[in-house]
């Protein structure tokens, strides 16, 4: 195996593993723009709507087919976890919303804590495969390189879903209402602008959009109930370095990480495979001494 | 009204205090030498946590500062304490092993928590989080990667030496065999408990003292606090520290108890248990951490013990999220919700009413 | 019937009450000015109208009560709040921030006019129609602010210290714009403001608050002409 080979393939793996990052850590800036908080459970949740997917998909799979009942079972749980984001936000996450800082916290990490045993509850904690339209180690050659299809698949997906909720933010009524509502919601309640359901819409779209990341990940390594556990702490480093209130540099973030990470665990001997996880937070460090506010961020004025 | 004012007088007496305080200690004193082991065990390891946990209420819970991190230093005490028993238990120091390794659980993480303090004190929210996270999150492959020194995944584990007791006979790793005669689980309780103890006793003055003052105000508004000579910055400080040594003494108190440590100790997800133990036990009191260990261990037993390990996380999170929704000051709080409720109750309306009406009444023009 | 009428509105800050007794009417097609002291109570009572504070007593729009609807909910019966601060979206554009004005409208034609009708009447705006209303001037912001209340077609406008922070001039222009406003649209308006001069230049009639309580109402001709008043309330 040549280097550029190996090289192209690192790349071509960190794009993909990284645009998963990128989703949840997209998510997570969602929410935060919607409601003002960080979401620990983003992760759970989205790990909860595959295995939405799974069940359904494989109810349906016997009757309609592989192709058509794993499609059911994707949009399926994408309108689920919509559903579960919306239902959080209204009757959970609105009871904390003149809580502190730190009460917030906790309250998300009682649901990733709920959410997490519910799943264990009914699933179980044993390992299941996602039935998918292709096994997570096909590939493809391209000039002489063997790619993973499943990289391309994940990427280009995520990448697109990303470029449609640009679209939706940017260019629909409902991105306007969202985007007032989370620039300064009083403001935009005397315009008319239903901020409850703003609020809850902004959760649904960022469980949406965790849940077809769960997905593709669970498509390649399974269906654990902490699956995302791990996510949620690289989405978390990708946010605080883009910068808290920048979608674009959350995934921007997500995306470097990753593949900075691959690298350093394969060229860097010290650091090696079982150390890797320091260059996320090596890089946050960086980030939080020489910009705190994030490389995308706008710095925010603390109002006493 | 008289039965709750008799009841408050009471609670406040210093003299009742001080005499509840000195029948526990009693009850505490003599129980293990007539409790069956397995409910010695218990207590010392419901100590255990609640020293972890009160660690995590000075930092959290009176400081206002998030801390996901805290199984770091108990891990770290742990590894901190273990060591030096493992090395030289059986050397010339002998139990002086023992001594070294409780003062540097203390020494080692309050130093590393101190410096971790230093640097990340002018950081909030989700900064502040992400680097409490970092620390179990990195501290977990760091000592699996040096598994010669830690003993990665499989841990540490005390090679017990050997004592003659007062009747003649060989005990393992016991060194109160001989002396006073007791069993490993009573003489690790008393251990266990003793420190344990003065470390409460320890927080319970500091915070009733001029550092309680300062850390909530700390906590309220960090400007005003500045503002009226009260260094936030200090505090923070002092508060991650505290927390730090109270983790790494709880990591001591868990060699003591278990006799055993792993990377597993580091683990993110036990800062998470501590975190909601925290706060299900009460976050802002001390009482609180005790009941917060109590529901640690409590959970973890329960669960185990009705075969019924697969609903452990749930029933967590349940709880936790019950907790927030009604009794957001944790279990601690609960005499006090009552007392609120019932002194609501007998006042009747009249508080409410006024100009400040509800948007519901009809429009009497 | 009056198009508002306010009778012995009262309202409290959590323990502190800060409106006694307000009773303010505003006709259709009317113009009216809140004026008083700092502390008045002149923005609480615009905001219990808004329904951005809870408030005692009665508020009839149309009618019908109003008192205790939630904003979004006062908005959509065509009253349109423009608060302290101006409430521009920071990181909307100024074409974004006008069609929020627009957000419960159906009539999609009637909206791009209205833009046109607005961008006319603010040149400043239409010059800057594509850049973050952050990066406006306080006047322009004012102008953005007025112009995104008006698109909401409203019956009534209700401007809260439309002069604040503002230069003389740019003032004088925000309150031209606005009798500008009036004049070609018939519509309501409630303003309160610090400077009476500006008020008296838009409105028909003016109702003066001192500590929570209206003490004083007339015409703008009773009002401007009298001395004692004027040295009284109305700072000379």
């Amino acid at each position: 195996m040549n280097q550029f080979a190996t090289f192209v393939q690192l790349v071509v793996d960190g794009l993909a593993q990284g645009s998963i990052y990128g989703a949840l850590a997209l998510a997570i800036v969602l929410v935060n723009q919607a409601t003002g908080l960080v979401n620990f459970a983003q992760g759970s949740m989205a790990v909860l709507g595959s295995y939405i997917g799974m069940t359904v998909g494989n109810l349906f799979i016997p009757s309609t087919g592989a192709i058509v009942g794993i499609i059911i079972g994707i949009v399926v749980a994408v309108i689920a976890s919509m559903a579960m984001g919306g239902l959080v936000e209204r009757f959970v996450m609105r009871r904390f919303e003149r809580a502190e800082e730190d009460t917030k916290v906790v309250a998300t990490i009682g649901l990733l804590t709920l959410i997490t045993g519910l799943v264990g509850l009914i699933w179980g904690f044993n390992p299941t495969p996602y039935p998918f339209f292709f096994g997570g180690s096909e590939s493809l050659r391209i000039g002489g390189v063997s790619i993973s299809v499943w990289s391309i698949v994940t990427f280009t997906t995520i990448i697109a879903l990303m470029i449609v909720l640009q679209i939706l933010f940017r260019g629909t009524k409902l991105g306007l209402g969202m985007r007032a509502v989370a620039d300064n919601a009083p403001s935009a309640a005397l315009a008319g602008i239903r901020v409850g359901g703003m609020r809850m819409a902004g959760w649904g779209l960022a469980a949406a959009l965790g849940t077809v990341a769960a997905i593709l990940l669970a498509s390649k390594s399974q269906l654990t109930p902490n699956n995302f556990d791990g996510i949620l702490v690289y989405a978390l480093a990708a946010v605080v370095i883009g910068g808290l209130d920048s979608p674009l540099g959350a995934v921007i973030a997500a995306l470097g990480i990753t593949i900075l990470e691959s690298l350093a665990a394969a060229y860097v001997p010290w650091i090696g495979h079982d150390l890797k996880v320091v260059v996320p937070f090596i890089l946050v460090f960086i980030v939080l001494i020489i910009r705190p506010q994030g490389l995308f961020g706008r710095r925010t004025v603390v109002r006493v | 009204m008289k039965g709750l004012k008799g009841y408050d007088a009471l609670v406040a007496n210093r003299w009742v205090r001080l005499g509840v305080f000195l029948v526990l200690i009693i009850v505490l004193g003599v129980l293990p030498l007539v409790a069956d082991p397995f409910t010695n065990q218990t207590i010392s390891h419901i100590a255990v946590f609640a020293v972890a946990i009160l660690g995590l209420n000075i930092v959290m819970g009176f400081t206002g500062q998030v801390s996901l991190g805290h199984s770091f230093f108990v891990g770290i005490g742990a590894y901190a304490a273990i060591i030096p028993i493992r090395d030289w238990w059986g050397g010339p120091l002998a139990e002086g092993a023992i001594v070294i390794g409780f003062v540097l659980s203390a020494l080692i993480p309050g130093v590393l928590g101190l410096l971790i303090a230093l640097v990340t004190v002018r950081l909030r929210g989700l900064a502040l989080a992400m680097v409490t996270i970092a620390l179990p999150t990195i501290g977990l492959p760091l000592a699996q990667k040096f598994a010669a020194f830690t003993g990665g995944n499989e841990g540490v584990s005390i090679r017990r030496l050997d004592y003659v007791g007062a009747d003649g006979q060989t005990y393992k790793g016991n060194p109160f065999a001989a002396g006073p005669g007791l069993d490993n689980d009573q003489w690790q309780y008393y251990i266990v408990l003793t420190i344990a103890v003065a470390f409460f006793a320890l927080a319970y003055f500091l915070v009733r003292g001029k550092y309680g003052r300062a850390f909530a105000i700390v906590k309220s508004n960090e400007a005003i606090a500045a503002s009226m000579g009260v260094s936030p910055y200090r505090y923070k400080v002092l508060a991650f520290t505290i927390a730090a040594v109270y983790g790494g003494v709880a990591g001591f108190l868990l060699i003591v108890w278990g006799q055993f440590t792993s990377s597993e100790t580091l683990a993110f997800h036990n800062s998470i248990d501590l975190v909601i133990a925290s706060i299900v036990g009460g976050a802002g009191s001390i009482v609180g951490a005790i009941l917060g260990g109590i529901f640690y261990v409590a959970v973890s037993q329960i669960m185990n013990g009705l075969q019924l390990s697969i609903y452990t996380t749930l029933v967590q999170g349940v709880v936790i999220v019950i907790i927030l929704f009604l009794l957001p000051g944790g279990l601690a709080s609960l005499p006090r919700t009552i007392r609120r409720l019932v002194r609501r109750g007998r006042a009747g309306h009249h508080v409410d009413a006024g100009p400040q009406a509800d948007p519901t009444a009809e429009n009497t023009k | 019937m009056p198009l508002l009428e306010l009778t012995d509105v009262t309202a409290f800050y959590g323990p502190v009450q800060v409106l006694e007794g307000v009773s303010i009417s505003v006709p259709e097609g009317g113009a009216v000015g809140i004026l008083g002291a700092n502390g008045a109570g002149k923005t609480t009572t615009l905001r219990a109208i808004s329904g951005t504070v809870r408030a005692g007593g009665s508020i009839q729009y149309e009618g019908r009560s109003i008192r205790g609807l939630r904003p979004e909910r006062v908005a959509s019966l065509g009253i349109a709040h423009v608060p302290e601060g101006r409430g521009t979206l920071g990181n909307l554009t100024v074409r974004e921030n006008l069609m929020v004005g627009a957000y419960t409208r159906k009539d999609r034609r009637q909206v791009v006019s209205d833009v046109d009708y607005l961008l006319e009447l603010f040149p400043n705006l239409k010059a800057r129609i594509r850049s973050n209303a952050s990066a406006l001037s306080g006047g322009e912001q004012q102008m953005l602010a007025v112009s995104r209340a008006f698109m909401a077609s409203p019956r009534l406008l209700v401007l809260d210290e439309p002069s604040l922070g503002l230069a003389p001039s740019t003032a004088r222009t925000v309150y031209d714009a606005i009798a500008r406003l009036r004049k070609e649209s018939g519509i309501a308006m409630l303003v309160v403001e610090q400077n009476a001069n500006l008020a008296f230049s838009v409105v028909d009639s003016v109702t003066v608050l001192e500590t929570g309580r209206s003490v004083l109402s007339g015409t703008t001709a009773e009002l401007r002409g009298n001395d004692d008043i004027r040295k009284a309330y109305l700072g000379g």
